[in-house]
């Protein structure tokens, strides 16, 4: 279990709080969903969860373990992060990227052993991408290199895995592959996962529970099928959407209609 | 296939020296070359005292050895400091280790006459190194691109104080001084080829244990932090042991550009990107290139043209062609 308490962040050289105390709570086996509004501090929780950015006050910790603290190496071992995708400087193999997800276990002057290659090989079966293991990671789509960076954050073999917008670059069809994958492994492996996104949909399509922020506060917390409601959407987005169940599943569309302007007037509801 | 390329590159440099042994103005035959290379080292085959003994072992091997030695720590450093700045242009002397070590140099030619050069052009390279390090930092922490340009710095102003030297001193040492940049190995002995292992063995062997962690660092600070990796320290590891190695190589034979740019995209399109295959693939290829350019400079002509001639003009058609043909591949994209 992933606990933030009272967390404030505010960047070098600033007073202006990014961060204004923020608290929550992510459980294991299950998928937590921060969302907000571009500029909202999302990104900044992120970073300042992960422990790559140093925050002022607050607490962060898994399983009552304290995070600040840690070294690189110790933490590792407590987060393995997703990053949005991105275009690596060498086309390393596949299962060469993933076995960098053990980059916290291995010695700084040795390579990895048998057990590394085993924990890699493993993750790279889990999100099922066995057949592209010895391709070039520059070679594959974006949806499969999302996925490689998935298996390589789970050969880190860590108890909480954070995602920074795991969709962003991906299709309609990879973007339900991908966070498909993720709840079938954080359901399977008991992990303490936590996502950015930024479509509510997705959002309530697939965590647990959600967290949402804007301008550096937490707004509301809770599930899904609850938190996100027409209010909620026009409160921090500032759109008007109307609420719909399909499939026993909570929907947003956003009113709107494409002839309206035709008419000369914006036609609303 | 690439076990077939692997094995190429490793026995490339052992080939290439044999060619380079029995080539030269004194000529020996292949087969004498082998006989008195076992005589020395494992006693059979009595050649007995044949002037071609005294030839190959102080004369040609010397010379042969420290030019592989050299390519091979400018290669190793080559692809450290391409992975660590995740740029496949970057070359061993872009944090001013070639302006610092002509500088060196040129003070001693010039007006330091009692000083080896060796030590003034090792010291000069890790200071402008230093400097470019102090440069860098802002608020504690170095990235980077504040590196690479901090680098580019330093470099212009050790190469403005090394034109002032030239223009200053008479035109006797201003030949000198121009030869050793040039770079060359007409003056190995077996106590540069000590000095050079020596570069070697606390520089370029570190980097071998550490190869995996380039895999790592080559993915961009913010993620090799995330895997776990104390990325300031690792990377004042990496450079802190390319430039030594680099100082070293540099202060014995002067500057020699391309290698460590070139050896390692060769490397990297024959058998991939891997670090952990690249180091020391890069070392042997490095090692065996820079022997052959140093054969070709001292038996094209009658006289020793500058080895740093030599790779440059077979460096760049040749990385050209590289380019055209696997760069796409080797670059990832």
């Amino acid at each position: 279990m992933l606990s933030v308490k009272d967390l404030h962040f505010c960047h070098k050289g600033s007073v202006e709080e990014v961060l204004k105390g923020i608290s929550f709570e992510a459980r294991k086996g299950s998928i937590t969903t921060i969302l907000g509004p571009n500029g909202s501090g999302k990104t900044t929780l992120f970073n300042c969860i992960s422990g790559l950015w140093n925050y002022q006050k607050g607490n962060v910790s898994v399983d009552g373990v304290p995070i600040n603290k840690l070294s690189f190496r110790e933490r590792a071992r407590f987060f393995a992060i997703v990053p949005q995708e991105h275009e690596p400087p060498f086309p390393y193999s596949v299962l060469d990227v993933v076995l960098m997800g053990r980059a916290s276990y291995v010695g700084i002057f040795s390579s990895p052993n048998k057990e590394d290659y085993e924990r890699a090989e493993e993750a790279i079966g889990l999100v099922g991408i066995e057949h592209l293991k010895n391709t070039p990671y520059t070679k594959i789509s974006g949806g499969e290199r999302q996925l490689t960076l998935i298996a390589r954050a789970l050969a880190q073999s860590s108890p909480v895995m954070l995602l920074d917008e795991p969709t962003s670059h991906l299709d309609f069809r990879n973007q339900i592959n991908v966070l498909k994958k993720i709840r079938q492994i954080a359901l399977e492996k008991d992990l303490t996962v936590i996502i950015t996104l930024h479509d509510p949909n997705l959002t309530s399509l697939f965590s647990d529970k959600v967290l949402v922020i804007n301008s550096g506060t937490k707004i509301a917390e809770g599930s899904p099928e609850e938190i996100i409601t027409e209010d909620l959407i026009k409160r921090i987005y500032g759109v008007e959407v109307k609420k719909a169940f399909v499939n026993g599943q909570s929907i947003i569309c956003p009113i709107y209609h494409k002839y309206s302007f035709r008419y000369g007037r914006e036609a609303v509801g | 296939m690439k076990n077939i390329k692997i094995l190429t590159i490793i026995l490339s440099p052992f080939f290439i020296g044999w060619i380079a042994l029995f080539l030269g103005t004194y000529g020996i035959t292949p087969s004498m070359v082998i006989k008195i290379i076992l005589n020395e080292t494992v006693h059979i085959f009595n050649v007995g005292d044949v002037p071609e003994k005294t030839i190959v072992i102080d004369i040609r091997l010397p010379r042969v050895v420290l030019a592989g030695l050299v390519g091979g720590a400018l290669s190793v450093s080559g692809v450290t400091l391409q992975g660590i700045f995740r740029n496949p242009l970057v070359d061993p002397f872009i944090l001013g280790i070639s302006a610092g070590a002509a500088f060196g140099c040129a003070l001693t030619i010039g007006f330091l006459s009692v000083v080896p050069i060796q030590v003034m052009a090792f010291l000069f390279a890790v200071l402008a190194v230093v400097i470019t390090y102090f440069v860098a930092m802002t608020q504690g922490e170095v990235s980077r691109l504040p590196l690479i340009l901090s680098g580019v710095i330093v470099s212009a102003f050790f190469t403005a104080m090394v034109s002032i030297v030239k223009f200053l001193v008479d035109p006797h040492k201003l030949q000198s001084i121009v030869y050793w940049l040039m770079g060359s190995f007409s003056l190995s002995d077996w106590k540069a080829v000590k000095l050079a292992t020596f570069g070697i063995a606390f520089g370029v062997l570190p980097i071998f244990f550490m190869r995996w962690r380039l895999n790592v660092m080559s993915m961009g600070e913010e993620e090799a932090k995330a895997l776990g990796v104390n990325i300031k320290r690792e990377r004042l590891l990496f450079i802190g042991f390319s430039t030594f190695a680099v100082a070293v190589v540099t202060s014995l034979c002067g500057i020699i550009g391309w290698v460590g740019l070139m050896v390692p995209h060769l490397v990297r399109m024959l058998t991939g990107p891997d670090h952990r295959t690249l180091v020391p693939l890069s070392f042997s290829a490095g090692a065996g290139f820079m022997i052959a350019a140093d054969t070709l400079s001292r038996t094209l002509t009658s006289f020793d043209i500058p080895v740093g001639i030599i790779t440059a003009i077979t460096g760049a058609p040749f990385f050209m062609y590289l380019m055209k043909r696997g760069g796409r591949e080797a670059w990832g994209r």
